[in-house]
Formats: C-alpha cells, structure tokens, sequence
C-alpha cells in the first residue's frame, strides 16, 4: 500500500484515525472531501475499514466469559491512536491472546461454549439477549428506498432519540447505510436533507452516515452517473454486507 | 365397589382428556415460543394486505399460543387503521382500513395480535387515534415507533419487514 503513497495524498495513519473516529468533524470533512476525488485512496479506505472490521469480528468470536463481553470490542480498546496498520493489528492481537488468558483463567471449571450460549440465547427460544439497561444500545438504520418522506422521518426520529438518550446519559450508537435507491439521501445532487445530515453530524459523533460504494460503482458504470456523496458519508464496499455483519454484531436493525 | 371402580375411571378418563386438551392447546408445532415485531411504515394498500396475509400465515406456522406478535406502525403506516370517512381530516395519503381489512385486523387481535400506534406520526399527521384510527385505544399508542422497534429488538423479539 505505502508505496501507492504521494505527495497531496493522505497518510495511512490519517486513514487510521479516520476510521477510528479520532478526528474532529471538521477535519473529517476536509479529509472525506479529498478523498472523494481519489478512488484509489477510497479503495484503500474500503480495504483498512474490512480488515479493522475482520479482526473485530473475529475477536467477537473468541469464547469470553460474560463480565467481557459485556464491554466493547476490540475496536474501541484500540481508540487511542496506532498509526501503522501492523502496530493496530499486534496491539489486537496482544489485546485477543490477553483476552483469551483472562478469559481461561476466569472461566477455570466451565465451559466457554455453554457460557456464550447462555449469552446469546438466555431463554433458549432462539431469540437475541436483552439488552441489560446499562449497555450501549446500538442501531443500524437501513435505507434502501428513495422517498423523502420516510427518510425524513427517519432523520426526525433519530434526532429525537439521540437526544433523549444524551440527556438521559444513556450510550447510543446509530448508523443510517444508505444503500441501492436509498443512497440518493447521501447524494449532493439528490438529498433533500443536506443540512439536516450536517447538523446532526456536527451534534451528534455518535451518529454515523454510510454510503454502499457498490451502488456509487454501478450508478457509474451502468448510468455513467458521477457521484458526489455528502461530505459526511463514510464510505464502504458492500452496504448489505455491511448490515448483515452489523446484525451479526447483535446491533439492532431497523429498515426503513 | 363395582360404582366406586366407574367413577375413578370416569375421573382418570377425565384427567386424560384435560392432559390431552392442554398438549393440544399448547402444541409446539417444531418453532417452539417465537417473539416478532412487524415493521409497517408504507401506505400500499396492496402492501399492507399482503403483510396483514404474512402474520396470518405466520400464526398458522407457529401456533396463536406461541406466538407474542406486536406490529409497529408509524408514519404512512399509521394508513392500515385510517377510516376512510377520515381521509381528508389528516395528512395521509392512504385510508386503508375498509370494512374488509378492518375484518381482517379484528381477527388477528383475537389471535393476540397487538398493533402498536407511533405518538409523534399523530401529531405529524393531524390523526386523532379515537374519532379517526379503527379499534385503537391508550394502551395501543407508543411515544415513538421507531424507539419501539429498537426497544422490542432489544427485548429480544426479531425483526420483520414484509
């Protein structure tokens, strides 16, 4: 990858921090701009965004007791800035075996598999766990329509939501996946909620807007459409990947 | 003694048809006990019909007992209850609850059916849920739907839009 690297270009470590949600929003706006006029470098975004993804999924899947799985993954452990991708991937690897240790030793007696059973099926009835009180609630909004109507609404009830959980003090995370016709709400020459999406990105870090870039690929080659995407969206490879793995994350899915 | 020999076995043959009764009534038709929020924020007629024959088949699959079914509506979702006298008071584009489909909800309530009315589309859309909704009282209405399809899922039930 580095040696892709010249000069106007962004640093891997901005990629990094980009990813990691270390920026400020201004910055991230700069950096998402820049971006847009670089396919090779959103590629490369694509591709460190997977692999951070791939290793949190996998240490999702390592069998810990249930006083660490309550916390947060791997991801956030890691927020405090690695520049270098192979310094990110050993501290998660450091961070996986530690977990491992603690976990084995904790669980000394017992069987892991049976305690994440009880974790993810408590009653049994195949169902997903409650959500103790005090844990982040997490959501992921799928927009895959392009009728205004809903996404306004979607953007009125989210403000509504992050509001009260702010003012409760409660954890909230939401991510809307604009995705195929829906993509359109992220679309400089389509959205009808342009300021509405930069407002609330500015007041809310805990919001994120993601956009499919296969449905930016396709527009491109089967319309020959060039996409300018709000300078708030963050874009990923697969949009449906992306809310598939975000459920299989236990995060709460809502289409819209 | 001869009496006494009926009468316990007409008490055990009665044991026996409460046993049988019971397994009947609670038979586990191989889903087991399933918790289910539908999601309903579109106003196609067709749609909604469509996903009202969904919870019915759905009910016949799992069995009424074991099934603790809530549909959410917000939005031009709130559609499936607007009478259609009530149309032009609000700010829908759609009333869909005909005497067909008010049939239709009727009979699934009686199977423990439970439609759930978002506050904030009533406000948005000028509906007043006692003179313009069909069949919606208090106990039907959530603050958000939204926040309640988020606070169902985090309860445990999954997550379904027809």
């Amino acid at each position: 990858m580095s040696q892709r690297w010249k000069p106007g270009r962004l640093e891997e470590h901005d990629l990094h921090a980009l990813l990691d949600g270390e920026i400020g929003n201004a910055e991230k706006v700069a950096l998402l701009e820049r971006l847009q006029h670089d396919d090779y470098q959103r590629n490369e975004l694509c591709e460190l965004r997977n692999l951070k993804e791939m290793v949190k999924t996998a240490y999702d899947d390592l069998p810990l007791p249930p006083s660490l799985q309550a916390g947060d993954d791997a991801t956030d452990h890691s927020r405090t800035g690695y520049g270098l991708s192979w310094l990110w991937t050993t501290a998660a690897s450091v961070l996986a075996v530690l977990a491992v240790i603690v976990g084995t030793g904790l669980e000394r007696g017992t069987r892991p598999e049976a305690a994440r059973m009880v974790l993810l099926d408590p009653d049994g009835k195949g169902a997903r766990p409650a959500l103790p009180g005090d844990e982040e609630m997490r959501i992921v909004f799928h927009v895959s329509g392009d009728d205004p109507e809903k996404s306004d609404e979607i953007l009125h009830e989210v403000e509504e939501m992050l509001t009260t959980y702010g003012a409760q003090g409660r954890k909230l995370r939401i991510e809307i996946v604009a995705h195929g016709r829906g993509l359109a709400m992220l679309r400089q020459g389509l959205s009808t909620q342009k300021e509405k999406i930069a407002e609330l990105s500015r007041r809310f870090p805990n919001l994120t807007f993601v956009a499919c870039m296969n449905t930016v690929e396709r527009l491109s080659v089967e319309e020959g459409v060039i996409v300018n995407l709000l300078p708030e969206a963050i874009p990923i490879h697969s949009g449906v990947a992306h809310v598939v793995k975000r459920q299989q994350q236990g995060w709460i899915y809502i289409q819209v | 003694m001869k009496r006494l020999t009926t009468h316990m076995t007409a008490m055990l043959m009665m044991v026996l048809a409460l046993l049988l009764a019971g397994t009947a009534s609670a038979e586990d038709k191989g889903y087991g006990k399933q918790k289910v929020v539908y999601h309903i924020n579109y106003d196609n007629p067709k749609k909604q019909a469509g996903a009202m024959r969904n919870i019915q088949n759905h009910i016949n699959a799992v069995g009424a007992e074991n099934l603790d079914l809530k549909v959410v509506l917000h939005g031009k979702g709130l559609s499936l209850l607007l009478e259609p006298e009530a149309l032009k008071k609000t700010k829908l584009k759609f009333a869909n609850a005909t005497d067909e489909m008010q049939a239709k909800i009727s009979g699934l309530k009686d199977q423990g059916v439970r439609f759930q009315v978002c506050a904030n589309t009533l406000r948005g859309k000028k509906i007043d849920y006692e003179s313009d909704l069909y069949d919606v009282t208090k106990e039907d209405i959530v603050p958000s739907g939204v926040a309640e399809l988020a606070r169902l899922q985090a309860q445990g039930y999954t997550y379904i839009k027809p």
